[in-house]
């Protein structure tokens, strides 16, 4: 009886581990490429997460793409465009003889369907339509031209159209498929097909025999070259520098820092850690809540920081200091600002005293009016944050400071403790090459206007930064509204962020483009398939 | 039963043990091996191991202790009433229980912890109350077996009151079965805290205790597994030790 | 037999509406976390919730989710559209695959460490006592460490394929051992000086049969109703064991949806669970009557 329930279970389980393994013939030079969560949806009209772009930005191409290394925007589906001078006009020269995946003609009609998903409210876009800004609509000039038009002067705008998000899928899949299953039937025009999606376990993409409309920075494929990828969801932080040492996989991002400075002398692994454009490492000091309400006091938070000894514990050197509120490879980055708020306590103790701060009842940390100066931090768990925010906790009691960890578990914890308004300083960042996002926190009507200032100067200048199209302009609006925001000391920056990804050997050629996240998969060969 | 003692001597004189400051971090001394200056090397943030899991136990325990008491009093006393009402409102009560039963206990411990904030407090909350429901299924269980060897009968036919009944006539006999249980409990809270822990949300930063210890050692595992090697070992010793006292108690009832 | 029935609707009706409630408790929604990332405006936040029904009163939201669960509609995930059952339906076979192997594990290593220690065994009785002891994800560590890293003979994940299923089985089944082998060991012990095992040893037969036989077959019978509750364990999802060994199942998405505050999900999620639970004790009632003739009659 019981054996017969033990053979009965072998079988059943192997039969079932048998169909879940079960593929047709692998193709050579297939690869296992790790993501490091589950990203609530797939689909990149609609949902929102950095970690989609990895496998999609493969499937999907873009009207523009951004080069990865001179930064400048060049052809993608669009061969050419033009901006009207008064900036409100996009007008598009589409690429012909360009085929979606599924056989559909890609052309003007196509991107017209995509667009109209996108901001259609019931698509229920969480990134897509915000990256399209004032766009109003669009006008089919002909076949092969289109224009965009805007209500009003949105410089970000190519930036946007460069991205995943904005990926033109086949009008045919689009119509075929309800929004919720689209994103398991995904239809681009990229170097890769999509495959298949199995929530939770994995994601495949093979390779598309037809491409050859890539932008200039896409190589012709090779025999060495990927034929597929494996995307699975390696959540755990702790073993993923084992699995790609035992072969489970083949290339690795988000890698602990600790794994890393290990895997930095292997042979047979090459680590890449890749800048990522975008806000750095920071927390943000509300302006409105005693003790931050001070200038004085925030000024002298940022001198108290000894960022260099974080990045070195913390991160294991794999990140340069951050000095303003973007990091040093996003665009517009402000180089005067380095060096501002260098490590010195004896600076941060004189501010403090300045500002009327004593050790009054001699228990080690500061006060005024009997009020010692307590200071509450809200600590999120990713990104190695909680170990930052001991460090500095540390720091910070040296001069007198107490700081309160409020730890939160998820994003939405986070969100209602900032809306509750108690915190001092609160740990966020967001990534993007371009910084139209630091609208979104530093103007005083900012969605995630975090520190609560209402400055008119910066107001001013960020809304002035996305509306100008001339770069020069917006380099010189950009580097203002980096100082402003650093002399106002409303952030308290750390590391301008790395992800460190690492690869067997083996895979060559991986590269990533100019937003950090994204590999270019077309490009990577395997060598010994 | 005397290694639970020994236990509960170490952990609560263990802090007295402690060479350094639990909580100083020190950047200069990260991931050290063990050494004479630290016992049990250092972690992550450079602070020192052995002080940490000395100083760490005290917070496991009482944690896993309060947990315990919060799933045991109400569960017992919620037990005991229910096993003296009519066998109708039983069949009412069963279907209450086993639904309860059946809210897994990391939903329920998520959103005690996101209600109110991490913390010890809401840690003990989070795994105590979720134990209520056992406890009352496993008090409900232990009566009826004494039920039905005729005690309460006989103490009925002489006149006792039904709350005197209960925990006069009905609670010494199954005493026994009930401090096995405890043991149950105590080591179920001591290892579902520590998961909590693994899964991020259990202990605030940097306070030692022997399941963020153990999270955090299991990062550093490959390079440094003696960060994560005591706390582990603490963790499977206690629980082991109260597992046998349980077991040796419930084996022996002492009638 | 419609009166358990009864019973057992009414046990999973009652979970799910305590879940219902419980999970309406938290602050925030799927919605609000994703006015950080996404750059949408209060407006449009609102207009998503309108959409999804959730500014509706609560017993309007609970009638409507009843009513479609009643005619098997779940309802779909706040976050990508999908409805639960078929993202349910998408776990099961991992979880089910999992469940399997390692129940296959505990049988073999519960049955012999807990004949084992039974016997007087000290050595098994301390496998038992680690087995009950260890938290999982420490075990599971320390296995990886030593057959993945160290060893270097099988893979740490579940990227690995088939292979990838060998060293969580193995761990989950260990743990899952323990609750079967102290069971068993206990009613070992307790057959020994039973009356038929006497006569047995007084007719000489060998040791070997007696144990088989004798011993084990009466002491087997009590831990269906352990194995079976391990079983219903198992099939609700194992979210630490799949987290240490990369694989999908019921476990991760149940921890994935309560952390993105995904209600339908978690709802349809405790349904499950009920569900499995109920039919599993079901089963091991059956098996029961059938396998002991003092109950069948």
């Amino acid at each position: 009886m019981l054996l017969k329930a033990l053979r009965v279970m072998i079988l059943l389980a192997l039969t079932l581990s048998a169909c879940a393994s079960a593929n047709e013939a692998q193709p050579r030079n297939r690869i296992i490429y790790g993501l490091t969560l589950q990203p609530s949806g797939f689909d990149p009209h609609i949902h929102g997460s950095s970690e989609l772009g990895i496998p999609l930005r493969s499937v999907y191409d873009t009207l523009v793409y951004r080069d990865p290394t001179t930064d400048e925007f060049v052809p993608g589906l669009a061969s050419s465009w033009t901006v009207s001078p008064d900036g409100l006009i996009y007008t598009f020269v589409l690429k012909q003889n360009v085929k979606f995946h599924d056989g559909t003609a890609f052309n003007a009609q196509a991107v017209a369907a995509n667009l109209d998903r996108i901001v259609n409210p019931t698509t229920a876009s969480q990134k897509a339509a915000s990256m399209l800004g004032p766009y109003s609509s669009y006008e089919v000039v002909d076949d092969y031209t289109i224009r965009l038009i805007l209500s009003e002067p949105y410089s970000p705008l190519l930036d946007s159209l460069s991205q995943v998000y904005l990926g033109m899928a086949s009008p045919t899949a689009l119509s075929q498929y309800s929004n919720e299953r689209y994103q398991f039937n995904q239809v681009g025009t990229g170097p890769f097909r999509f495959v298949e999606y199995v929530p939770g376990d994995r994601l495949v993409i093979r390779r598309n025999p037809d491409y050859a409309w890539g932008p200039s920075f896409y190589t012709v494929a090779t025999a060495e070259s990927v034929e597929e990828v494996e995307f699975r969801f390696f959540t755990d932080a702790a073993t993923r520098a084992i699995a790609l040492e035992g072969g489970d996989l083949q290339v690795m991002g988000e890698l602990l820092p600790i794994d890393a400075r290990e895997l930095a002398v292997s042979q047979d692994i090459e680590l890449m850690p890749i800048n990522v454009p975008g806000q750095p490492l920071q927390f943000l000091l509300n302006t409105t809540v005693f003790p931050t309400d001070d200038l004085s006091v925030r000024r002298a938070l940022l001198t108290a920081t000894n960022r260099e000894a974080i990045i070195d514990a913390v991160f294991q050197r794999f990140s340069p200091i951050a000095w303003s509120p973007i990091a040093a490879s996003t665009t517009f980055y402000n180089t005067n600002l380095a060096g501002t708020y260098d490590y010195d306590p004896g600076t941060a103790r004189s501010l403090l005293q300045s500002a009327g701060y004593t050790d009054s009842d001699n228990n080690g940390y500061l006060d005024t009016n009997g009020a010692d100066l307590t200071l509450i931090m809200i600590v999120p768990p990713w990104g190695l944050i909680p170990d930052v925010a001991q460090l500095i906790q540390d720091q910070w009691r040296e001069v007198g400071i107490r700081v309160q960890l409020d730890t939160v578990p998820t994003r939405s914890a986070l969100v209602e403790k900032v809306n509750e308004g108690t915190y001092n300083l609160v740990a966020y960042y967001e990534f993007g090459a371009d910084p139209a996002f630091l609208n979104r926190y530093f103007t005083s009507d900012g969605a995630n206007n975090w520190t609560h200032t209402v400055d008119a100067d910066l107001d001013r200048v960020l809304r002035d930064a996305v509306d100008q199209a001339d770069p020069a302009i917006r380099a010189t609006l950009y580097a203002e509204a980096q100082r402003i925001i650093m002399d106002q000391a409303l952030i308290l920056p750390i590391r301008d962020y790395v992800n460190l990804n690492a690869a067997q050997a083996r895979v060559q050629n991986l590269a990533f483009d100019a937003y950090g996240w994204f590999p270019i998969l077309n490009n990577v060969t395997v060598s010994g398939g | 039963m005397r290694l639970f003692l020994i236990l509960l001597l170490l952990v609560i004189s263990a802090p007295l043990l402690a060479t350094h400051d639990p909580m100083a971090t020190d950047t200069t001394v990260q991931r050290q091996p063990p050494t004479a200056e630290h016992l049990l090397g250092t972690d992550a943030l450079g602070r020192d191991v052995w002080s940490r899991l000395a100083v760490g136990g005290c917070r496991t325990f009482s944690i896993a202790a309060g947990a315990s008491g919060i799933a045991l009093l109400p569960g017992i006393i919620f037990g005991l009433v229910i096993s003296a009402v009519p066998r109708r409102v039983i069949a009412a009560t069963d279907i209450m229980l086993n639904a309860v039963l059946a809210f897994p206990s990391l939903i329920f411990a998520l959103i005690v912890l996101t209600l109110l904030g991490q913390g010890a407090v809401s840690l003990t909350l989070a795994v105590g109350l979720a134990q209520i429901a056992p406890t009352i299924r496993v008090v409900r269980g232990a009566a009826a077996t004494v039920r039905t060897e005729g005690y309460l009968e006989s103490a009925r036919s002489l006149g006792a009151a039904p709350g005197r009944l209960l925990f006069v006539h009905l609670l010494p006999n199954i005493a026994p079965t009930l401090f096995a249980y405890a043991g149950v409990v105590f080591s179920y809270s001591l290892l579902n805290s520590a998961a909590l822990s693994f899964l991020g949300l259990g202990g605030e930063p940097g306070i030692p205790d022997w399941g963020v210890l153990l999270a955090e050692g299991r990062q550093a595992f490959r390079t440094a597994p003696w960060i994560a090697l005591g706390a582990g070992l603490a963790i499977t010793a206690s629980v082991m030790i109260v597992n046998r006292m349980a077991n040796q108690v419930g084996r022996h009832p002492r009638r | 037999m419609i009166k358990q029935l009864g019973a057992a609707v009414g046990v999973m009706w009652l979970a799910a509406t305590l879940v219902f409630f419980a999970l309406r408790l938290l602050p925030g929604d799927a919605i609000s976390a994703q006015i950080i990332d996404g750059g949408l405006s209060p407006a449009q936040i609102e207009a998503r919730r309108i959409a999804l029904g959730l500014d509706q009163p609560l017993l309007l939201q609970y009638g409507r989710w009843l009513g479609g669960a009643l005619s098997g509609d779940l309802g779909v995930s706040l976050l990508d559209g999908q409805p639960v059952t078929v993202i349910i339906a998408q776990q099961l076979t991992p979880t089910i695959t999992l469940a399997l192997a390692a129940l296959f594990v505990a049988l073999i290593m519960g049955i012999g460490l807990g004949c084992a220690a039974g016997l007087g065994a000290a050595l098994a009785q301390i496998a038992l006592d680690l087995a009950l002891s260890a938290p999982i994800y420490w075990t599971g560590t320390l296995a990886i460490w030593l057959f993945a890293v160290v060893l270097d003979w099988l893979p740490s994940s579940g990227a690995a394929g088939a292979t990838g299923l060998i060293l969580p089985s193995l761990v989950l089944g260990f743990h899952t051992a323990g609750s079967i082998g102290r069971v068993l060991a206990a009613n070992v012990q307790a057959t020994i000086p039973a009356d038929f095992v006497l006569t047995a040893r007084m007719k000489g037969l060998p040791e070997r049969v007696i144990v088989w036989r004798h011993i084990l077959r009466v002491s087997l019978l009590p831990t269906v109703n352990v194995i079976a509750l391990q079983a219903s364990f198992l099939l609700s999802g194992v979210v630490i064991t799949e987290m240490l060994f990369i694989r999908p199942g019921i476990g991760r998405v149940l921890l994935d949806a309560v952390i993105r505050q995904d209600y339908p999900v978690v709802q349809g999620i405790v349904l499950w669970i009920g569900l499995v639970y109920l039919l599993i004790n079901a089963a091991a009632d059956m098996l029961y009557r059938q396998l002991d003739p003092r109950v069948a009659a």
